[in-house]
């Protein structure tokens, strides 16, 4: 009985360090300069406005239309893909040479239950589908994608919008965007 | 007759040294705190206790704190911490919402999980509470767009409403977001 406990504990501690060696610890300004996607050239790196979210033919609570704004506004920062992440109405677009605009259609809309979620598990998630374009200033899109996001098990409603924003985020992270110059091919894909 | 008036002023101070003074303190703190969830002070006309969700530039997400209108502007202030403010002439919107959360946060969720055979769906059902959203939408210097989602208990936002309407401000009645059916909204469906 003793050399079993004693067993399961050398057992624990060896996962223990294994774990810690195959994953060593990533200090914040590490993991910033990992992720921060340096081989990118600066110059060459576009800089992005983010539009208000277009919910007019879905009946979505202003709550949640801001929430998806402001969280886009966060995640798009977060990707270190642009240059300069600037809000809609922002006076200094027009001085950005190489600008693209986040357009953000709400598609599909489920509303959930928190209550729900905690009683049964299996219903009541929250739900968000949109439509998402980067278009040209002349209006061109040169990427576009639909994205969802859901919250399903533990957390408010309003998470739902922040992991749709992540998701968008990754995508366009994840996209091969044109080179900054003027003549660029228009893409298109589904998720 | 000496000895028992001695006796009882002697059971009388053990029982306020003990667990009644505790209690007594407890509900005073208590009574305080629930005071402060509305305060007025005599120079703003409404100060409301509130969470700060997302938005409002300068405040920390999740952040508690007092959100109050001072003169021309609207101002929030994290206990301990310089206020943060905008001004009311650039607020363009404000949305009044309701929504229903779980109590408890992290902690309750893991206690619910432990409670055997499903118990803890039980406690669910009765561990949530309404609350009231208020987002405003606002432009900065640049012109900009923000938008700021605060929470309050259940019928605080009524009070601030009023403040903002009779500044000039439009707030609109968003939809009752508990009330809203499962029903998936699409926009095929329109």
């Amino acid at each position: 009985m003793k050399t079993n406990k004693r067993v399961s504990w050398f057992v624990l501690a060896a996962v223990i360090i294994a774990m810690t060696v195959a994953l060593p610890p990533q200090w914040p300004a590490e993991t910033r300069a990992a992720k921060s996607g340096s081989n990118i050239p600066v110059a060459e790196q576009w800089a992005v406005q983010v539009d208000k979210v277009d919910a007019s033919e879905v009946n979505l609570a202003p709550s949640f239309q801001i929430a998806i704004y402001e969280s886009l506004l966060d995640e798009m920062s977060k990707t270190k893909r642009f240059k300069q992440v600037l809000r809609d109405g922002d006076r200094n677009a027009g001085d950005v040479s190489d600008l693209l605009i986040l357009k953000t259609t709400v598609e599909k809309y489920t509303p959930g239950s928190e209550t729900r979620r905690a009683v049964t598990t299996v219903s009541g998630a929250t739900k968000l589908t949109v439509h998402s374009q980067l278009c040209k200033r002349d209006g061109r899109v040169i990427l576009e994608r639909t994205v969802s996001g859901n919250v399903r098990f533990m957390g408010s409603n309003l998470r739902a919008t922040h992991n749709l924003a992540r998701n968008v985020a990754k995508t366009i992270k994840q996209s091969s965007l044109p080179a900054a110059s003027p003549s660029a091919p228009a893409t298109s894909g589904q998720l | 007759m000496n000895h028992t008036l001695i006796t009882l002023n002697k059971l009388a101070e053990r029982l306020l040294r003990g667990p009644i003074l505790g209690l007594l303190i407890l509900l005073a703190g208590w009574s305080a705190a629930a005071a402060q969830d509305v305060i007025q002070p005599a120079n703003s006309p409404v100060s409301i206790r509130v969470t700060h969700l997302m938005g409002f530039e300068g405040a920390s997400h999740n952040a508690n704190g007092t959100l109050s209108i001072q003169d021309d502007s609207l101002q929030f202030q994290k206990s301990g911490k310089p206020a943060v403010e905008v001004k009311i002439a650039s607020v363009q919107d404000v949305f009044l919402g309701c929504q229903s959360k779980q109590v408890g946060g992290l902690p309750m969720t893991l206690g619910k999980a432990a409670v055997p055979f499903g118990g803890g769906r039980a406690i669910s059902l009765f561990a949530h509470k309404k609350y009231d959203t208020l987002t405003v939408e606002y432009v900065d210097t640049n012109g900009g767009a923000h938008g700021a989602i605060f929470q309050m208990n259940k019928g605080q936002a009524e009070a601030l409403r009023n403040e903002l309407v009779a500044r000039g401000i439009h707030v609109s009645d968003s939809e009752d977001e508990t009330k809203q059916s499962g029903a998936e909204v699409t926009s095929e469906n329109k």
